[in-house]
């Protein structure tokens, strides 16, 4: 019996997965900034931009609306664009 | 329509199901009237995050200075507990989508055991500010995070509530791979109180 090569494994793990790990990996750099002590403006909009791709992993591939029509299509990247703005602009306020 | 698929397109059965699920589909899965629930929730604590990320800009000493005493680790453990069960929720429902009853089954417990590891060492935290006497009249930063995080440990006892009753009624068979929408709603809801933490995570615990 032949051992499943590297390439058989990737294609073997569900899609699901991959956005559970990228999940995962995207929590610990995130972790890894405050571990390491960093701060300023531009690690906290990198930390920010993190948390809006994992919301908008959640929202297409866990909750869903990857591929839906219409308004429900737009319901989570809004919800995650409009705070982020406003999170990202009273941030640069404090500079 | 064209159907042909590219040969590298992956086509394992819960991408399949999810392409039956959303192809063409202007209506997420799930009943409709959680959804509403679910944008007013979401509403709700765009405002909480936006009214923090503004007073923090008027404070932006003091609330650099108490984050320093949240555990950041205690809340990454926290962050990991409920990706994972997200993931188990996700599992869950494509598990009821094939027909496997008892799978969707097991997926929904290990969902459960994650949000029981979630409120454990929340409620931890919560014991530990308690002991050192901070409270939601300490300052404001202590004010916006007891307010924010406190919410959010509601929602996810609600999940918790709504994932034990999905459980149940999968138990007992009222859901199958024709019809499964109370297992969708459950998952949207719980996908919802992730998606708030991965936000409030970084914003109250790391950004500075």
């Amino acid at each position: 019996m032949r051992a499943a090569t590297g390439t058989q494994i990737f294609y073997s793990i569900r899609p699901c997965t991959f956005v559970y790990l990228t999940l995962v990996v995207l929590s610990l750099v995130t972790w890894l900034t405050g571990q390491l002590g960093l701060s300023g403006l531009s690690i906290s909009l990198i930390v920010l931009g993190l948390a809006l791709i994992k919301g908008l992993l959640i929202g297409d591939y866990y909750m869903g609306l990857r591929g839906l029509t219409g308004v429900w299509r737009w319901a989570i990247i809004v919800w995650l664009v409009i705070p982020g703005a406003l999170i990202t602009w009273a941030f640069i306020k404090v500079q | 329509m064209n159907l042909s698929r590219p040969d590298n397109e992956r086509t394992s059965k819960d991408a399949q199901y999810l392409q039956a699920a959303t192809h063409d589909r202007i209506y997420p899965p799930g009943d409709l009237a959680i959804w509403v629930f679910i944008l007013a929730e979401l509403l709700v604590f765009a405002v909480f995050f936006s009214a923090y990320a503004l007073t923090r800009a008027n404070n932006a000493e003091l609330f650099n200075t108490c984050q320093l005493t949240l555990d950041a680790n205690a809340a990454f453990i926290n962050t990991l507990a409920l990706i994972s069960s997200s993931y188990f929720v996700m599992r869950a429902v494509a598990a009821i989508r094939e027909a496997k009853t008892q799978q969707c089954i097991q997926w929904l417990i290990a969902a459960l055991a994650m949000g029981c590891v979630f409120l454990i060492i929340k409620s931890g935290e919560y014991v530990h500010h308690y002991q050192a006497g901070i409270n939601l009249r300490t300052n404001l930063f202590y004010m916006f995070y007891l307010s924010l995080t406190f919410f959010h440990f509601m929602h996810v006892i609600m999940g918790m509530v709504i994932l034990t009753a999905v459980t149940i009624k999968t138990r007992q068979g009222h859901y199958s791979a024709a019809e499964h929408t109370g297992v969708e709603t459950g998952a949207s809801y719980w996908h919802m109180v992730d998606i708030i933490w991965l936000i409030l995570f970084p914003l109250v615990y790391i950004m500075r």
